[in-house]
C-alpha cells in the first residue's frame, strides 16, 4: 500500500510539473502577451516595463527555467492583473472551487447513481423519462444552463443571482456567512451537477445493465435472492467499479475546469481566474492555476485508484503481489 | 398502474412548478410591502454597483484601469474636476483660482477645512508631492505624459498652506482640464514610498484598506479580490449638498466584480444591483425597457456616444512589404470609394437596431463642443463608388464580383476585429454585404482581444475594425492619436516618413493646443477634421445612442457619455427612503 501511495505522489508531482510548465510555455508561445492588456494606446516604456518585470524578454525556455526554480521556493510569481502574488490568489480560488465542487459531485452522485440504477435495472414509462432527462442535461452546454439558472433565479428570486456571498455577511459572523454561501452555492452547484449527474446516470445505467446480464446474477435469482436485494447488495456492488474509474476522473475535472460556470455566475474560482489569465496572457497566474488543476486532477485520479482499490478484490491482489 | 400514477405526478409537479414560475414572472409586485416614494432626497442607504474586474492598484497614480478609476473617485480629490454631464471644468479641493496676465500660471486657492479620512488636514503639501510623485521617474506613472505641455512638466509652488500656484511651460489651448487627471495624494501617507524609490509599488492591492486616506466622498472598507469592493461613507467629507446635508448621501456603495455581461444585465433586473459601469448594449435596450415597465428600472437616453466603430487600413508600407494592392490601398481615393459604396442609415439599423446616426469622421455629434456639421461625407452611392474604384484602375474584369487591378490583385482583405462583441460582428457582416456591391470583398476574423491587439501594435494586419474608448471630449486628450508621431497613431505606427496631409494635422494639432482662444482652437480644429475626412485614413459609419439602465430606486443619477456613467457623481446619488436594501 505504501509503495502504491509513493508511486502515486510521484505520478502526481510529475503531473502537476509537466501541467504549469506545458501552461507557461503554451501561453508564451501564443499570440499575444500581458503586455496587451496595456491597451492600444500604451507607451513603448510602459510595455517594456512590462515585458522585464515578467521576463518576456528572455527566451520562454530561460523563462520557464527561471519560474522552476522560484516554484520550488513556493514563489510562483506575480500576477499582471491583480499586481499580487500568484501563490495567494490560487490559494483562495482554489478553496472556493472546492467547496463548488463538491457540492455538485454530491448532488449528481446522490442524483445521477441511484437513477442509474433504476434506468439499468428496469424498463417502462420512469426509466425512458429518466433517459430523456438525461440526455437533455447531457446536450446542454454549461454556459447555457448557466445562463438558464441564473434566468430563472433573476425571475422568480428563489435563489441569489450570482457570487458567493452577499453584501449582508460582510458584516455577519461566521455562521451567518455559511448559511450565505450555502444560499449561493445550489445556482453554480446545479449547473455543473445537472451534466455530472447525467453522465454518471448513463455509465451506471451501462454498467448495470450489463451486470444484470452475468450468470451470477441468474444463479442468485434461482437461489432464490430476491431481486431488490440482488440489486443493491450484489449487481450494484460489481457495477461500481467501471463508476469508481470515472468518478476520480470526474472529481479532477470539476476541481479543475468549472471555469464556464464560475465565470457566469461570478462564483471566484479556479476556472474564472484561470480564464482571466488566459484572456489577458497572464503568464505566471497562468501556469499557477495550471498547476493547482493539475493538483486536482492527480487527487481525483488518487481517489479513483482508492475507490478501485476498495471496490474490487483484484486490484487489491494485484498490488499486493 | 403505479407507473402511469407516477407519470401523472411528474407531470402535474411540472405544471405546478411551471405555474408558480409563470406568476412570479408576470404578476405585478403587489404583494410586496408598498414603497413609500420620495422624491427627496435623504442620507442612508447603500447601493450596490457592478464592473467587470478589481483594481490593479489603489494608486490613481499608477493604475489607469477603470476600476481603478471609479474607485478614484469615489476615495480620491482633485483641485479642479471636469463635470461629466456638463464637461465644464468646476472647483473641487481648490475653492478658486486666479490667472496670471500670461495665462501662464494658475494660483489655486484650496478649500479651507478639508482633511483627510483619517483627520490629518489637507495642504498646499499634498499638492505638491502629488506633482513631485507623478514626475518622478521611478514611479512609473502614466499620468506624466498628460500634465505635459509641449512636452515639458508642468510645475507647482506654494506660496503658503493653502496656496497652490501651477505653472504651465507653455500656453495650453485646454489649459485647466488637464489638471482633471492631477489626482492628489496623501504625502502623510506616501512620502516615505516615493523616497524609498518604491512610490510605484505602494498602495497595492493587498494594502490594509485603513491605509488608502483620501478626500473623496467614501473610504475603502474592504476588498475581496474576485468578489467586491466595499465602500464606506467618509465622515470627514467636505462637500455639502444645495440644502446643507453633509455629503454624500449614501452609506455605503458596494461594487460587485461580475465578469459576465449577460449575468450583470439579469442581476439588474432582478434587484440585485442598482447600477453598473457601462451603457447598454443595443440587444439589451428591450428587456431592459420591459423591467423599467414593470418599475424595477429606470432606462435614460443619455445622448449619442461621442465614439464610434472605427475601420481603417494598415497604412504602414512595410507590413504590406512587396503586396501590389497597397498600390490602391494608400490612396485617398480607394478609401472614398468604400465610404461612398455604405448606406450608413442601413448600417446602424442593421448594427445598432436604428438607436444611432451615421457618422462621417471621429468627432460624433455626441461631443456638442468639438463636433464640426459641414465636414466633408461621401453620401451612399454604389455606382459612384465604382466609378472611383475604376479611376484607380479597379475593374471587376474576370466577372466574379471583386475589383481587380490591370495585373488581377483583387481588392480582397482580411479585416480583425475582436471576437464576442456583438456590433462588432453585426456590423463586419453589414459591411461584408455593402462593400461586395461596389466589388470590395473583405473577410472577417474575429480574435481575441489578446491577440487583435498583438497585430495592431505589431501591424500585423490588413484591415480592423474596432472602437477606441474617449477619456475626454477635447481633442487635446487625443493627441497621441491625432499626431504622426503619437503612441497611438493607430492606422501607421512609427510613422517616420508622414504623409504631407499628415504633416498639416501636426502642425495644426501643435497650434491647436497652444491656442488659449477656445473659438480660434475650434476653427483650426474643424480644419483638421476637414484634412482627416478627405484622406479618410480611419472611417466611421454611425455613432449609437446610448441608454443606461438603473434601478428605479436609485436617486440623483445623472448618466454620462463618459465612464464611469453614474459613479463620477457618486457623493449625489441617493436611495428612497423605504427603497433601503
Amino acid at each position: 500500500m505504501a509503495r502504491f501511495l509513493l508511486r502515486r505522489l510521484l505520478f502526481a508531482l510529475l503531473l502537476v510539473v509537466t501541467v504549469s510548465s506545458s501552461a507557461l510555455l503554451l501561453t508564451r508561445l501564443a499570440p499575444g502577451d500581458v503586455t496587451t492588456e496595456l491597451g492600444p494606446r500604451a507607451r513603448p516604456e510602459e510595455i517594456a516595463r512590462t515585458r522585464e518585470r515578467f521576463d518576456l524578454n528572455r527566451s520562454p525556455v530561460a523563462q520557464l527555467g527561471g519560474w522552476a526554480l522560484r516554484a520550488v521556493r513556493f514563489d510562483f510569481g506575480d500576477s499582471f492583473l491583480y499586481n499580487r502574488p500568484v501563490g495567494g490568489l490560487i490559494r483562495r480560488a482554489a478553496g472556493n472551487t472546492a467547496v463548488l465542487a463538491v457540492a455538485a459531485l454530491a448532488i449528481a452522485t446522490l442524483a445521477g447513481i441511484p437513477l442509474g440504477i433504476v434506468t439499468g435495472s428496469r424498463r417502462g414509462a420512469l426509466a425512458g423519462t429518466i433517459r430523456t432527462v438525461s440526455l437533455v442535461c447531457l446536450s446542454i452546454p454549461p454556459l447555457l444552463t448557466s445562463l438558464l439558472l441564473l434566468f430563472i433565479a433573476s425571475r422568480t428570486g428563489w435563489l441569489p443571482t450570482g457570487g458567493m456571498t452577499s453584501v449582508e455577511a460582510v458584516d455577519a459572523g461566521w455562521s451567518a456567512w455559511m448559511l450565505d454561501v450555502a444560499r449561493h452555492l445550489p445556482l453554480p452547484a446545479l449547473a455543473l451537477a445537472l451534466p455530472l449527474a447525467a453522465t454518471f446516470e448513463r455509465l451506471q445505467s451501462q454498467a448495470m445493465t450489463e451486470t444484470i446480464h452475468q450468470p451470477f446474477v441468474v444463479a442468485a435469482l434461482a437461489r432464490g435472492v430476491t431481486w431488490r436485494q440482488l440489486l443493491l447488495d450484489h449487481a450494484w456492488r460489481v457495477s461500481l467499479r467501471s463508476m469508481c474509474a470515472i468518478y476520480g476522473l470526474a472529481i479532477g475535472a470539476l476541481l479543475s475546469g468549472s471555469f464556464v460556470v464560475e465565470y457566469v455566475t461570478a462564483w471566484p474560482g479556479l476556472g474564472r481566474l484561470m480564464y482571466e489569465a488566459l484572456r489577458a496572457r497572464d503568464i505566471y497566474l497562468v501556469a499557477g492555476c495550471a498547476a493547482m488543476g493539475g493538483v486536482f486532477l492527480a487527487f481525483g485520479s488518487l481517489v479513483s485508484d482508492l475507490l478501485l482499490f476498495a471496490a474490487d478484490p483484484r486490484v487489491r491482489e494485484g498490488q499486493t503481489a | 398502474m403505479k407507473v402511469r400514477l407516477l407519470g401523472v405526478l411528474i407531470t402535474a409537479a411540472i405544471l405546478a412548478a411551471g405555474f408558480v414560475f409563470w406568476r412570479s414572472t408576470v404578476a405585478p409586485d403587489n404583494g410586496s410591502p408598498a414603497i413609500a416614494i420620495s422624491e427627496a432626497q435623504v442620507r442612508g442607504g447603500q447601493i450596490v454597483t457592478s464592473g467587470r474586474a478589481g483594481p490593479r492598484t489603489f494608486n490613481r497614480l499608477i493604475g489607469q484601469e477603470q476600476s481603478t478609476q471609479v474607485l478614484s473617485m469615489l476615495t480620491q480629490g482633485r483641485l479642479v474636476r471636469v463635470n461629466f454631464a456638463t464637461f465644464e471644468v468646476e472647483p473641487w479641493l481648490a475653492e478658486k483660482w486666479d490667472v496670471s496676465a500670461d495665462g501662464l500660471t494658475y494660483t489655486f486657492h484650496l478649500r479651507p477645512g478639508v482633511t483627510w479620512s483619517d483627520g490629518v488636514p489637507f495642504t498646499s503639501d499634498d499638492v505638491l508631492f502629488s506633482v513631485q510623485a507623478i514626475f518622478d521617474p521611478k514611479s512609473e506613472s502614466f499620468i506624466a505624459d498628460t500634465l505635459k505641455v509641449d512636452g515639458k512638466p508642468i510645475t507647482a509652488s506654494a506660496p503658503d498652506a493653502a496656496t497652490v500656484d501651477i505653472r504651465f511651460p507653455a500656453p495650453s489651448g485646454p489649459g485647466l482640464r488637464l489638471l482633471d487627471g492631477l489626482w492628489i495624494v496623501p504625502k502623510h501617507k506616501l512620502e516615505g514610498a516615493l523616497r524609498a524609490g518604491t512610490f510605484s509599488k505602494a498602495w497595492g492591492t493587498d494594502t490594509a484598506p485603513s491605509e488608502i486616506v483620501g478626500t473623496g466622498p467614501f473610504v475603502l472598507r474592504e476588498y475581496v479580490p474576485n468578489q467586491r469592493l466595499i465602500f464606506d461613507r467618509n465622515p470627514r467629507y467636505w462637500r455639502k449638498a444645495a440644502d446643507g446635508t453633509a455629503l454624500p448621501y449614501l452609506d455605503r456603495i458596494v461594487y460587485e466584480i461580475v465578469p459576465d455581461q449577460d449575468a450583470e444585465l439579469l442581476r439588474l433586473q432582478s434587484g440585485d444591483l442598482d447600477l453598473t459601469q457601462t451603457e447598454l448594449r443595443p440587444e439589451d435596450y428591450v428587456p431592459a425597457k420591459r423591467a423599467e415597465d414593470k418599475g424595477t428600472l429606470k432606462v435614460s437616453e443619455i445622448g449619442l456616444s461621442p465614439q464610434a466603430d472605427a475601420f481603417w487600413f494598415n497604412l504602414k508600407p512595410e507590413a504590406w512589404k512587396t503586396d501590389p494592392r497597397f498600390a490602391f490601398v494608400r490612396r485617398p481615393e480607394f478609401r472614398q470609394a468604400i465610404s461612398y459604396a455604405v448606406d450608413r442609415e442601413k448600417f446602424a439599423e442593421n448594427v445598432f437596431l436604428g438607436a444611432a446616426v451615421p457618422v462621417w469622421g471621429p468627432v460624433t455629434p455626441g461631443n456638442t463642443a468639438w463636433f464640426w456639421p459641414d465636414v466633408p461625407r461621401y453620401f451612399h452611392d454604389v455606382n459612384k463608388a465604382k466609378e472611383v474604384l475604376k479611376g484607380l484602375g479597379l475593374e471587376d474584369r474576370d466577372g466574379n464580383g471583386v475589383v481587380e487591378d490591370a495585373a488581377g490583385h483583387e481588392a480582397r482583405f482580411t479585416v480583425i476585429t475582436q471576437r464576442g462583441i456583438g456590433w462588432y460582428e453585426r456590423g463586419l457582416a453589414d459591411l461584408r454585404t455593402q462593400l461586395a456591391q461596389a466589388g470590395i470583398a473583405i473577410e472577417p476574423a474575429p480574435l481575441d482581444y489578446a491577440t487583435m491587439i498583438q497585430r495592431m501594435i505589431k501591424s500585423d494586419y490588413e484591415l480592423m475594425y474596432m472602437r477606441f474608448v474617449t477619456t475626454d471630449v477635447d481633442p487635446a486628450s487625443e493627441l497621441d492619436m491625432w499626431s504622426s508621431s503619437g503612441d497611438a497613431h493607430f492606422w501607421h505606427f512609427g510613422d517616420s516618413n508622414p504623409e504631407p496631409w499628415e504633416t498639416r494635422i501636426d502642425a495644426l494639432m501643435k497650434e491647436q493646443i497652444a491656442t488659449l482662444d477656445q473659438a480660434r482652437r475650434k476653427e483650426i480644429f474643424n480644419e483638421v477634421q476637414r484634412i482627416f475626412a478627405e484622406n479618410l485614413p480611419v472611417i466611421y459609419f454611425a455613432t449609437p445612442r446610448m441608454y443606461y439602465a438603473y434601478n428605479a430606486r436609485v436617486q440623483g443619477v445623472k448618466p454620462s457619455v463618459l465612464r464611469p456613467v453614474a459613479l463620477w457623481n457618486a457623493d449625489m446619488l441617493s436611495v428612497r427612503q423605504s427603497g433601503t436594501r
